[in-house]
């Protein structure tokens, strides 16, 4: 068996060492454009603030290639791959053969079309590259546009290197895909406290200046500024997927069945290239996020490998930690609208708690957690991200899943009632007690 | 794999587990009169739940929380299955936090770092078993539940 993976993050990296638990032996190829190898991109902005170097930001150690037997190709970019021939092709002309292939080709900052985008000065932040860049542009004042979670962390990172920092955000709130509004007021004010100007509902529109960027032009204001972190979201990288012919599905990221596999027989993907059945939306879903992107390096992994295993879906998950000093975290949908599946007979419920410093709110769909919101207090959530993956019927344990003193021994009976869907052997262990 | 097995039969709730686990594993004076006053407070690693049964991490045999930390600090030990947490590197991101199933890392605000019982892995025997009165808790194989669902 030969097997080639694409990508070096997060996916690609599972996967191995998924094939590695099963087959010790077979020749692994593995290609990554970027020149820095196993690096976490979720910690580049703690790199930007100066908080982590470079050898801090590895996920695994140096000698993970050398150790698991795999031939990694770092800084190598694979151009094409013919799906017939099972080859690859790199930029730099040296053609692969594979038994089976995985695409963990991750996703791209989206660069907006913004009059003066191309300026000096202006950089996503998603690469090493990225990274470096931001890190080494000069100035006294930054314009962040995005607040979503990199666009919030990249505002902290440069305020930290002593930077004046403007967030703009086009709609209502910071963190739109992450909190409500409620939620989201709570962190915009620990934010704004930090010394970060956060300009909501308000759009850059144009950027100005000679070669280098001098000013960013929104619908109401000219804010003067010496650098742009564009934080405007990811798009999945598809180039090689769809030059190979392979199916991309309607949100823009690669088609994968429960086992991972595109719709080329021995070609997989896995990560935030690839769609996936969303647990909470009960629909396809593109949730690229690490602990994601690794399950599904995993079991694309496993079944490369000869093992079949079913992926049980994805759900999206933020925790905004303790860059912000703040812990904060939600997972599934916010708002029971972002289900657009909504069926006639979908009984929808939200429930909230709210103290001086904590706010939670559960969401459930016909008795099932479909999404939750934990501010301040967050230690129990782990519970509540259990209970929605496996989509059990809570609707009588409402008050206990809100209480401040949770615990899994409250849950315990409605995790026996549905012992079927909780396998694991860690559950059966704690049912097996007899409480 | 061997795990720890609660009988909440012999637990009374005592929190004698709790106690020991804060002063001699979690304190930097390892001993109860030092570790009640010290700065950050000593959080112990096993919490005595639903009244009468302690809880600690599980061990997780495909851990959810190994598989959310973004830069391989929490790890498991490939020797004895132990689930840890490697707190140099630990940047209080609480990923983990959000997938423990039995919701047991505490996401100290003070130390930042993740905060889990490692079953004591480099003293040879988890203390909380050991002070038990009552011996509620003991060390047991764990059983293969996987494997039984195909030979019964
Ligand atoms: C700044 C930042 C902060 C983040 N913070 C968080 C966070 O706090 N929590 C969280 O859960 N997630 C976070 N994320 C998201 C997380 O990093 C991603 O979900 C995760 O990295 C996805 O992993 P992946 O393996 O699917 O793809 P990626 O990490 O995108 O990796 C794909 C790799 O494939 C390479 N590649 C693509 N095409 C080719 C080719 N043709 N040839 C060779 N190589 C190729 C790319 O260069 C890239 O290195 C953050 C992301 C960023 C950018
Ligand atoms: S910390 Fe939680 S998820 Fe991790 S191994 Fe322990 S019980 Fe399992
Ligand atoms: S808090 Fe520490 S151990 Fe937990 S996921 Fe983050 S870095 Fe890993």
């Amino acid at each position: 068996m030969r097997y080639i993976i694409i990508g070096g993050s997060a996916a690609a990296i599972s996967a191995v060492e998924a094939i590695r638990s099963i087959d010790k032996r077979s020749p692994i190829d593995l290609f990554s454009d970027e020149k820095t190898p196993l690096f976490s991109r979720v910690l580049l902005p703690y790199y930007v603030a100066e908080e982590l170097t470079k050898p801090l930001l590895n996920f695994r150690a140096l000698d993970f290639f050398e150790e698991n037997n795999i031939t990694a190709h770092i800084g190598v970019r694979v151009k094409e791959i013919s799906a017939d021939a099972k080859t690859v092709q790199t930029e730099t002309g040296e053609t692969f053969e594979f038994d089976k292939l995985l695409l963990a080709t991750g996703g791209k900052a989206i660069v907006p079309n913004i009059p003066g985008i191309d300026k000096e000065g202006i950089s996503t932040l998603k690469t090493m590259a990225d990274a470096d860049r931001v890190y080494n542009l000069k100035g006294k004042k930054a314009v962040v546009i995005g607040a979503g979670s990199i666009g919030v962390e990249s505002c902290i990172s440069l305020m930290r290197r002593g930077l004046k920092v403007t967030l703009i955000e086009q709609l209502s709130q910071v963190l739109p895909t992450v909190f409500d509004d409620e939620a989201a007021s709570i962190i915009k004010a620990v934010v704004e406290e930090m010394g970060i100007e956060v300009l909501t509902g308000e759009r850059a529109t144009r950027f100005t200046g000679n070669g280098r960027v001098q000013g960013v032009v929104t619908s109401t204001r000219e804010i003067e500024c010496d650098m742009v972190v564009l934080a405007v979201g990811v798009r999945p990288d598809i180039t090689l997927a769809k030059g190979a012919g392979i199916e991309i599905g309607s949100l823009g990221g690669i088609k994968i069945d429960k086992q991972m596999l595109t719709s080329i027989p021995d070609i997989y993907a896995a990560g935030d290239v690839c769609e996936t059945f969303d647990v909470a939306r009960n629909t396809h879903f593109i949730n690229a996020i690490w602990p994601m992107a690794v399950e599904q390096g995993q079991v694309a992994g496993l079944n490369m490998a000869g093992q079949t295993t079913e992926y049980g879906g994805s759900v999206r998950m933020n925790s905004i930690g303790n860059f912000i000093g703040f812990p904060a975290m939600s997972m599934g949908v916010t708002h029971p609208q972002e289900c657009t599946y909504v069926e006639e007979d979908c009984h929808f419920q939200e429930i909230k708690t709210r103290s001086k410093n904590t706010y939670k709110k559960i969401i459930l769909k016909n008795g099932c957690i479909v999404g939750a919101i934990f501010v301040g207090q967050t230690q129990k959530s782990g519970i509540i991200t259990a209970l929605l993956r496996k989509q059990v019927d809570v609707t009588d344990f409402i008050p206990v899943l809100l209480s401040r003193n949770l615990n899994f021994m409250d849950i315990l009976p409605l995790v026996r009632r549905n012992a079927d869907r909780f396998t694991e052997p860690e559950f059966k262990e704690l049912m097996d007690t007899g409480l | 794999m061997k795990v720890i097995k609660v009988d909440p039969e012999k637990c009374t709730g005592c929190h004698q587990c709790e106690l020991w686990c804060g002063s001699e594993i979690a304190s930097v004076g390892k001993e109860l009169p030092l570790a009640i006053n010290e700065q950050p407070q000593p959080v112990p690693r096993v919490y005595v739940e639903g009244k009468k049964f302690a809880i600690q991490c599980r061990h997780c045999d495909d851990a959810p929380c190994v598989k959310a930390c973004p830069n391989g600090t929490m790890r498991k030990d490939p020797e004895t299955g132990l689930i840890y947490v490697h707190e140099p590197t630990c940047i209080a991101c609480w990923m983990c936090v959000m997938v423990c199933p039995f919701a047991i890392i505490n996401p100290s605000p003070t130390i930042k770092v993740a905060i889990k019982c490692d079953r004591c892995r480099n003293m040879g025997y988890p203390i909380c078993a050991e002070i038990c009165p009552t011996q509620a808790m003991t060390i047991v194989d764990r059983k293969d539940y996987r494997k039984k669902k195909f030979t019964t």
